[in-house]
């Protein structure tokens, strides 16, 4: 006879465990376009003549790197107000996401342009290239294909990590989870379901993200 | 050596025999481990904490031991977050909650509730500046409670449609999100005030009062022996002054001439 | 502020601490342990069997650490397996470990030369032997950088535990600051000593990644 499971009531939350698929996706998706800004901004700081950008940059990459998200988000949600800046949980989480994303980002992006090799540049610009012909063609779409696999798995790690701003009482999947929990006290059907979720959202952003990566970089590069 | 049908057999008859065990009176268990697993609040003082040596403590902690003594087992406690509690006793994490359960008729379906051994009084805390007089009132504020608590239900249940409901951890993240601004006010128990009256004395008040509660200890349904055992010890200390002296320690005041012999929906005794 | 934060409640922190940093060694060591079986099985000539591991790799990488948390928490208990909070969440932790390791480790016996492998069995090498004194030694080394930041993840990971009511590092610092409500200087002090414990580490597996590189 086996453990006393049922899925049935669970699977009766179906529709509101969708709409928290979609609030994930919301939360991840600007979050990670806060990332992008922010490591695009965050490596032009690096590489700025003054010294004390430069620091500052570094010390904020390795500070989000090395404390855990949660401590990051309660210190956003609980401590800024103390200081003034009171943001709701959706602003907070976003921010979270995009700010412990953003460190990454940076140090992935500047790995990338660093692999563009100067002769290169040098080569279009005596080709005849225009200079945003240079940058658009043999800067930029070279250093994303280097970046993408990093970056693009960087993402879908950010997307799994917005199941904590639950913490801070976002509205995403989690959150969502642990409400229906509280409704029906089927712990385990409930978190298995919504496991299983999260695995579909992760498969589906890897498959999109491949589809783009052949489209778009699938030229041959000698 | 292989596998023979009869191998095969014995070891189906076996794993069959261990969702049946999780199932089967828990008494004998614990006689037999010579411990009992109480599942506690880890961050609601004065009913359960963790104290800065690390330990358990507490009104529930203190009953929680004299339980272990009166079974003549050792107590060995787990601090559970709010919404874990029930789910840690009904997948077996531990034998028994003694963690300010409200006794709710939702609950009993689930659990087994003993008699009452406690009293608890469910309300709104907010600013002294707010104004808020009936349930009505509560609509244009934002509130905070520990998800899956009886101030969730009560507050879910009471408050007008539409208003922000923010649900949190346990009752620490819900203390700190009215005292940092982050919510208007919070459903607490009746211990809330006096918490956040000592970190920011003068500020808050409480507005509403939603529900006098009383709490019980609970077990798995179906756990038939050990409720009872529960309820003769429940009985005992209603009498012998351990109560008493729980709640004057932790409470600050006399235990309630009474408790009622019935709650609506949730049956003391195990069927 | 009326209640001071004072040595009482920095020594509630420590508790915590001593919880993190339980938790962070028996997860490595134990997912490192099987983390090896999952390498070595995701790199294996039986088809069905490194299938079954990218499957199991694929599970843990593809949904969060606070979920696996959840159904490892609520699972054990309901197949009759009763244990103390910080084993099944020590559980959760090692088998997350175990999927990583398993995979850092599994790109680095294959970044091995296919050379080795063969050279080992013209020499007549048994399998256990050929994993043990020439591949393992050699992809483990390689995979060293790797190794040394899922680490740092894994610490950083066992805050979560704070979420289903474990009282570590992360949830000692949320209990101290609603009692003494200086939450700046209280979760500033838990990111420090978070700090403190992975930054080491961080540095550790960069320069272990600049020897290498050089190397190359």
């Amino acid at each position: 006879m086996g453990p006393d499971l049922d899925f049935a009531v669970v699977m009766d939350h179906l529709p509101e465990m969708l709409m928290g698929c979609l609030g994930t996706m919301a939360l991840a998706l600007s979050g990670m376009s806060l990332a992008l800004i922010i490591g695009v901004a965050g490596v032009m700081a690096r590489g700025s003549s003054l010294p004390w950008l430069r620091r500052l940059v570094i010390a904020f990459i390795e500070i989000t790197r090395n404390t855990p998200f949660l401590v990051q988000i309660f210190f956003l949600y609980f401590a800024l107000p103390a200081a003034g800046l009171r943001l709701n949980p959706t602003v907070t989480s976003i921010l979270a996401l995009g700010l412990n994303g953003g460190a990454y980002a940076i140090e992935i992006i500047r790995g990338g342009v660093q692999s563009i090799h100067k002769g290169q540049i040098e080569a279009g610009l005596a080709l005849g290239l225009h200079k945003a012909q240079v940058f658009r063609l043999i800067v930029l779409k070279p250093a994303l294909r280097a970046i993408y696999p990093s970056l693009t798995g960087q993402f879908i790690m950010l997307t799994l990590t917005s199941s904590i701003c639950t913490s801070v009482a976002a509205y995403e999947l989690t959150s969502v989870a642990q409400r229906i929990e509280s409704d029906t006290f089927r712990s385990f059907e409930v978190y298995f379901t919504v496991t299983l979720m999260y695995l579909a959202i992760s498969w589906l952003l890897m498959t999109a993200f491949a589809a783009f990566s052949r489209q778009y970089f699938s030229y041959p590069t000698r | 050596m292989t596998l023979s049908r009869r191998h095969l057999l014995g070891a189906a008859a076996a794993g069959a025999l261990l969702p049946t065990l999780a199932a089967a009176q828990s008494l004998a268990t614990i006689k037999s481990r010579g411990k009992v697993l109480i599942g506690i609040q880890g961050d609601n003082p004065p009913w359960g904490f963790v104290n800065t040596s690390g330990t358990a403590d507490g009104f529930d902690a203190e009953l929680g031991r004299a339980f272990g003594k009166f079974l003549g087992v050792e107590t060995e406690f787990q601090p559970l977050a709010v919404a874990n509690r029930i789910p840690a006793l009904t997948t077996g994490r531990v034998d028994i909650l003694f963690a300010t359960m409200a006794m709710l008729p939702e609950r009993a379906k689930v659990v087994q509730f003993s008699k009452p051994y406690v009293a608890n009084i469910i309300q709104l805390v907010a600013a002294k500046s707010a104004t808020v007089k009936t349930n009505a009132d509560m609509k244009p504020l934002v509130i905070g409670v520990p998800r899956a608590s009886v101030q969730d239900t009560q507050i879910t249940k009471n408050a007008p449609d539409g208003t922000t409901i923010r649900r949190f951890d346990d009752d620490a993240a819900t203390i700190q999100a009215l005292l940092s601004g982050q919510v208007d006010a919070v459903g607490g128990n009746m211990f809330y005030l006096d918490r956040i009256g000592a970190t920011k004395p003068g500020v808050f008040e409480t507005k509403l009062e939603f529900t006098r509660l009383f709490n019980g200890a609970c077990t798995r349904l179906g756990d038939k022996e050990l409720n009872t055992a529960a309820n003769s010890f429940v009985d005992q200390i209603k009498t012998n002054g351990l109560l008493a002296h729980a709640y004057t320690t932790w409470m600050k005041q006399e235990p309630p001439a009474s408790f009622p012999d019935a709650i609506d929906g949730v049956p003391f005794i195990a069927a | 502020m009326n209640i001071a934060f004072g040595l009482k409640e920095f020594l509630f922190l420590l508790t915590g601490l001593k919880w993190t940093i339980f938790l962070s060694l028996i997860a490595f060591t134990g997912g490192g342990a099987a983390g090896l079986l999952v390498a070595v099985a995701r790199t294996a000539q039986n088809a069905a069997l490194r299938r079954a591991m990218m499957l199991y790799i694929a599970v843990f990488q593809g949904t969060p650490l606070l979920m696996q948390l959840f159904v490892v928490y609520y699972g054990l208990g309901l197949i009759g397996i009763q244990l103390p909070a910080w084993a099944a969440v020590a559980i959760a932790f090692t088998l997350n470990a175990s999927a990583f390791l398993g995979d850092i480790w599994r790109g680095a016996i294959e970044a091995l030369p296919r050379g080795q492998t063969e050279a080992a069995i013209a020499l007549g090498l048994p399998m256990l032997s050929r994993l043990r004194d020439i591949i393992l030694p050699q992809a483990l080394r390689i995979a060293q950088p790797a190794t040394v930041g899922y680490a740092v993840q894994l610490i950083k990971g066992t805050s979560l535990a704070a979420i289903v009511g474990f009282i570590e590092l992360a949830r000692a610092g949320q209990i101290v600051s609603s009692q003494t409500f200086a939450p700046i200087l209280i979760f500033g002090i838990v990111g420090a000593i978070y700090f403190a414990l992975c930054w080491p580490l961080s540095l550790y597996s960069a320069r272990l990644e600049a020897k290498f590189a050089a190397a190359r």
